[in-house]
């Protein structure tokens, strides 16, 4: 039978979606919870995902515009796919036996965000010597920020350099990859479908015959939710899975469809061009930021930090910190605290032109900006000015995460009084930003570079971040800007100031 | 009128998936050829042949038993009339009690001929003729007696199980043709009332499709009640007179027999029925036996068009049936059902009785896999000294190696219900030495089914 797929309602006062992008093609066969689908509204972009198993019958084209409840495709279940069917794409991949090709690919650890300078390798989903394919997920990297998972950057052998547990800084090496070829997903073995590997790596679980099979009720829940019994550990005797393990057992999330979707990139020989239809985020954001360009009086003003306070309390409190409150010490609480109170000093900063009237706000809602695959969104940490060092790190993590799943909602993207934004975690050494409207003003962070400076007449070397403070000024004057920034200098370079408000 | 879900057929296929359907929210209707619902099963099948089984077990009983328990009656005299006034009575308490489920489920009865005018209107030819709209379309029609081509059934002489379920005499000889489970049950009625029975089989053991060891034993329990065997023996002539049937047949070797007899019933099988139903007004195809052509999901080549029971492929069972009406009403609200089909039990309700699930041993033989056997016999129990039911025994097949469960064949008194511990330990992959560490009652018939786990496990039943 068809299931018709309508389109969900997204949020208030959203009344219509454009179809973005279709993920999976008309005929398709898709699995249920895989993400088949990119919508945008104005506010924001979303993922439709597949509400049951089977063919795909697309009922809408890309760039169709569709309200709320309007069927968006259909999926005739009786096309699901059936375990003995080898799909279409495993079977090409799997012609050709993988071979090495003698070259060895080293993984380093990549810059994974804002100031984060290292990172502990929390675990291995693979083995040494297991053979990955090409962005599986192969380690759980967590940083002070966020955890997050790295993927295989080639399809070959893999050789672990870094133990878990380890903490490395951002460019050590952390594993080989012996380059082969014709690896496809389905040759890696996963360590959770592997039952050889599971009885070495597991010795609670025994090697019986029934471990992983599901009970009658189990295995139709396992079904309905389109998980194979062998990604499932049970918990029953001997390792069978019980209806509860099916109910408490969640899809492996759809890791694959971020770069499956990506346009296959084309033969370096050849030159060529591709257009791409704009999303209607992206329309939002171009619309939004010509505007503002047009609209305000904007220029940007510079300052640069001495960054060696500020790292030598994260290098000396760090561990204690991150002890007491489970979450790490990062420079965005600094900025964010120093902000909210020169903020409160020079309130034209905080404040905004609404028609023929000016507003102050005597709260600081802070919004970061976060980059995320879709787009730049702008997530606000409340009242800011309020909240512990501790409180602001959690909320950037809370904020970050959930604008990296896509699941922001718009409440917390809209209603900010100031931005931060750090274009220094791609390496930016200095930019002038454009202000977050309807604000008037955005703090630019960059890139902490050592530089020459002087000191007491010496020169010596230290940590550095130039700042850059883009403002409108209709509302703010030059020696409120200044101003501003130059105290936001003073309270990073001498923290001490932000704990007795001098 | 307007339906979610149509079905034709009320027996136990059809009006478990009328209610699951309706339980599921859909607008459900259900058609039925004949007065009463529930199929085959209930009017012509299972519930009256248990009844009359039941009825002449006790009276097999008062005359062979109840002296050694210290009965002592008068001879006692069978009246086949009250036993299939009893019957009745009890088919009718049951089909009524279908036709309260149905008003309870809320749906909506026709009675009448169900045909297809296109995939999504029905035909009712009843008493008036109606048409029903409907989404979704289950043939639930089941089967009829099959018969030989050279075999005139006149329903008097030459009878189907439904005759037989129906006789004003009790016969002086039946001949049965087809020694599988309807012609062993009925044979075992009339056996006891007094007739003598003569099986007539082409394949060379009866119930063929069960585990040979239990073919062996019921034809040694049911040779004390007077039946005879003419195995590997093939029919090739029926003639009737007026009060005499006479059946020709030859056995593989050439040699030919002549049984003479006053009924002769034919019981070789069951075919698929789909008469009027206008299956190619809708393009559906049957296959040579006659059965509708489903998928895995039990869909037609018609996507909205879903067969259920006897009228596909597989075993013609009641609670085969129930399983895949259960199956297609959840399919059809997009859940994923899944039916085990080797897990279904067999089950024959002679006396003792026979039940069977998972492979046979001549299965595991087939398919060259490493199996050891654990059996107990039923004389070993305490609890069937008691009763006097020592005929039979557990037999429990598994896997050399992993020790797990690949059949369990159980001949003697209760089979029927105890096999259903064997398909819930075969269901969860349990091994042998599973069930033999699970504690049973005493004294009981279970117990026999852990002796034979034990003794499947490493040779070690306790008391034998």
């Amino acid at each position: 039978m068809s299931l018709a797929m309508k389109v969900p309602a997204v949020g208030e006062s959203i009344t219509e979606v454009t179809i973005s992008q279709w993920l999976k093609k008309d005929g398709d066969i898709v699995e249920m919870d895989e993400v088949i689908c990119e919508l945008e509204s104005d506010k924001a972009t979303f993922e439709l995902t597949a509400e049951a198993a089977g063919k795909l019958i697309v009922k809408a084209e890309e760039g169709d515009t569709l309200e709320i409840g309007a069927v968006i495709c259909e999926i005739d279940d009786s096309a699901a796919p059936k375990k003995d069917e080898p799909k279409e794409e495993k079977t090409e991949k799997t012609e050709s036996k993988p071979e090495a090709t003698g070259e060895v690919h080293e993984m380093k650890v990549p810059a994974v965000g804002e100031s984060i300078t290292e990172v502990t390798i929390s675990s291995w989903m693979k083995n040494d010597g297991d053979v990955v394919a090409l962005d599986e997920p192969i380690a759980e990297i967590e940083s002070d920020k966020a955890t997050f998972e790295l993927t295989a950057e080639v399809a070959g052998k893999l050789q672990i350099l870094a133990k878990e547990g380890d903490t490395l800084e951002i460019g050590a090496p952390i594993c080989k990859i012996e380059v082969m070829e014709g690896v496809s997903a389905s040759d890696a073995p996963s360590s959770s479908s592997s039952s050889e590997e599971k009885s070495s790596a597991d010795s609670t679980s025994s090697d019986s015959y029934a471990a992983g099979h599901p009970s009658p009720a189990a295995a139709k829940i396992l079904s309905e939710k389109g998980i194979d019994p062998s990604d499932v550990k049970g918990t029953g005797k001997d390792g069978r899975i019980t209806k509860e393990d099916a109910e408490a057992a969640q899809k492996q999330t759809t890791q694959k469809t971020a770069s499956e979707s990506q346009p296959a990139s084309t033969d370096s020989s050849e030159r060529g061009q591709r257009r791409e239809k704009m999303t209607s985020l992206r329309k939002t954001i171009s619309k939004r930021l010509v505007s503002v360009k047009n609209e305000t009086a904007m220029l940007t003003t510079f300052n640069e930090v001495n960054m060696k306070p500020i790292m030598d309390i994260r290098s000396k409190y760090k561990e204690k910190f991150k002890e007491k409150y489970e979450v790490g010490l990062g420079f965005m609480s600094f900025f964010t605290k120093a902000c909210c109170i020169a903020l409160q000093e020079w309130p034209a900063v905080n404040g905004q032109i609404d028609d023929e009237e000016m507003v102050y706000s005597d709260y600081c809602d802070v919004s970061i900006a976060v980059s995320t695959p879709r787009g730049l969104v702008v997530p606000v940490i409340r009242n800011a000015e309020k909240l512990s060092f501790e409180g602001i790190e959690k909320e950037i993590i809370r904020l970050a995460t959930r604008a990296r799943d896509g699941k922001l909602s718009i409440d917390e993207m809209q209603g900010g009084t100031f931005t931060i934004t750090n274009g220094g975690i791609f390496g930016s050494m200095l930019s002038t930003p454009i202000i977050n409207a309807p604000q008037s003003a955005i703090l630019g962070m960059h890139n902490i570079v050592q530089r020459p400076i002087a000191e007491n007449g010496e020169v010596v070397i230290r940590p550095v971040m130039y700042l850059a403070l883009s403002y409108d000024h209709r509302i703010i004057d030059g020696r409120e800007s200044v101003s501003f920034l130059v105290r936001v200098k003073e309270l990073l370079e001498d923290p001490t100031r932000l704990l007795i408000g001098i | 009128m307007s339906y979610d879900v149509t079905v034709i057929g009320s027996g136990p296929g059809g009006y478990v998936a009328a209610i699951r359907c309706a339980q599921l929210g859909l607008k459900t209707a259900i058609i039925e050829k004949y007065d009463t619902l529930g199929g085959t099963c209930l009017n012509v099948g299972c519930i009256p042949s248990k009844a009359l089984l039941d009825s002449t077990e006790h009276f097999h009983n008062a005359e062979t038993t109840f002296k050694e328990h210290g009965i002592n009656i008068n001879k006692p005299k069978a009246d086949l009339g009250q036993m299939i006034k009893r019957k009745d009575g009890v088919v009718k308490a049951t089909c009524d009690g279908i036709d309260y489920l149905m008003k309870k489920n809320k749906i909506d009865v026709f009675h009448g001929v169900g045909s297809f005018r296109d995939k999504n209107t029905i035909i009712v030819d009843g008493k008036k003729k109606e048409e029903i709209e409907t989404d979704k379309v289950i043939i639930a029609t089941g089967s009829k007696p099959s018969s030989l081509p050279f075999i005139k059934i006149d329903k008097k002489r030459v009878i189907t199980s439904t005759e037989a379920l129906k006789l004003k005499e009790i016969p002086k000889h039946m001949i049965i043709i087809g020694g599988g489970v309807i012609g062993m049950e009925l044979g075992s009625v009339y056996a006891r009332l007094g007739s003598k029975i003569t099986v007539v089989e082409f394949l060379d053991s009866i119930i063929p499709t069960m585990d040979k060891t239990m073919g062996k034993e019921l034809q040694k329990a049911t040779k004390k009640l007077g039946f005879e065997f003419l195995l590997s023996h093939k029919v090739y002539e029926v003639k009737t007179s007026a009060k005499e049937v006479v059946v020709k047949a030859e056995s593989t070797k050439g040699e030919k027999v002549e049984v003479k007899g006053d009924y002769c019933l034919v019981s070789i099988g069951r075919r698929a029925y789909t008469d009027g139903l206008g299956l190619d007004k809708v393009g559906i195809p049957t296959d040579k036996a006659g059965r509708v052509e489903v998928n895995d999901h039990l869909q037609t080549n018609v996507p909205n068009i879903y067969a259920i029971g006897d009228v596909i492929k597989g075993a013609m069972l009641a609670h085969k049936a129930e399983e895949e009406g259960t199956l297609v009403a959840e399919s059809i609200v997009g859940q994923k059902p899944h039916i085990n089909y080797l897990l279904i039990p067999g089950v024959v309700y002679t006396w003792p009785e026979v039940a069977s699930v998972g492979y046979t041993e001549e299965q595991l033989k087939e398919d060259g896999r490493a199996y050891k056997t654990g059996s107990f016999p039923y004389k070993a129990l305490g609890r069937a000294r008691a009763s006097m039911d020592i005929d039979g025994l557990v037999k429990v097949l598994a896997d050399k190696n992993t020790d797990e469960i690949l059949g369990m064949h159980i001949i003697g008194a209760r089979a029927a219900d105890m096999i259903a511990a064997g398909v819930t330990a075969m269901e969860y992959r349990a091994s042998a030495e599973d069930v033999a560490r699970m504690s049973h009652a005493h004294p009981t018939y279970m117990e026999a089914v852990k002796e034979a786990c034990l003794a499947a496990t490493e040779n070690r039943p306790i008391h034998i």
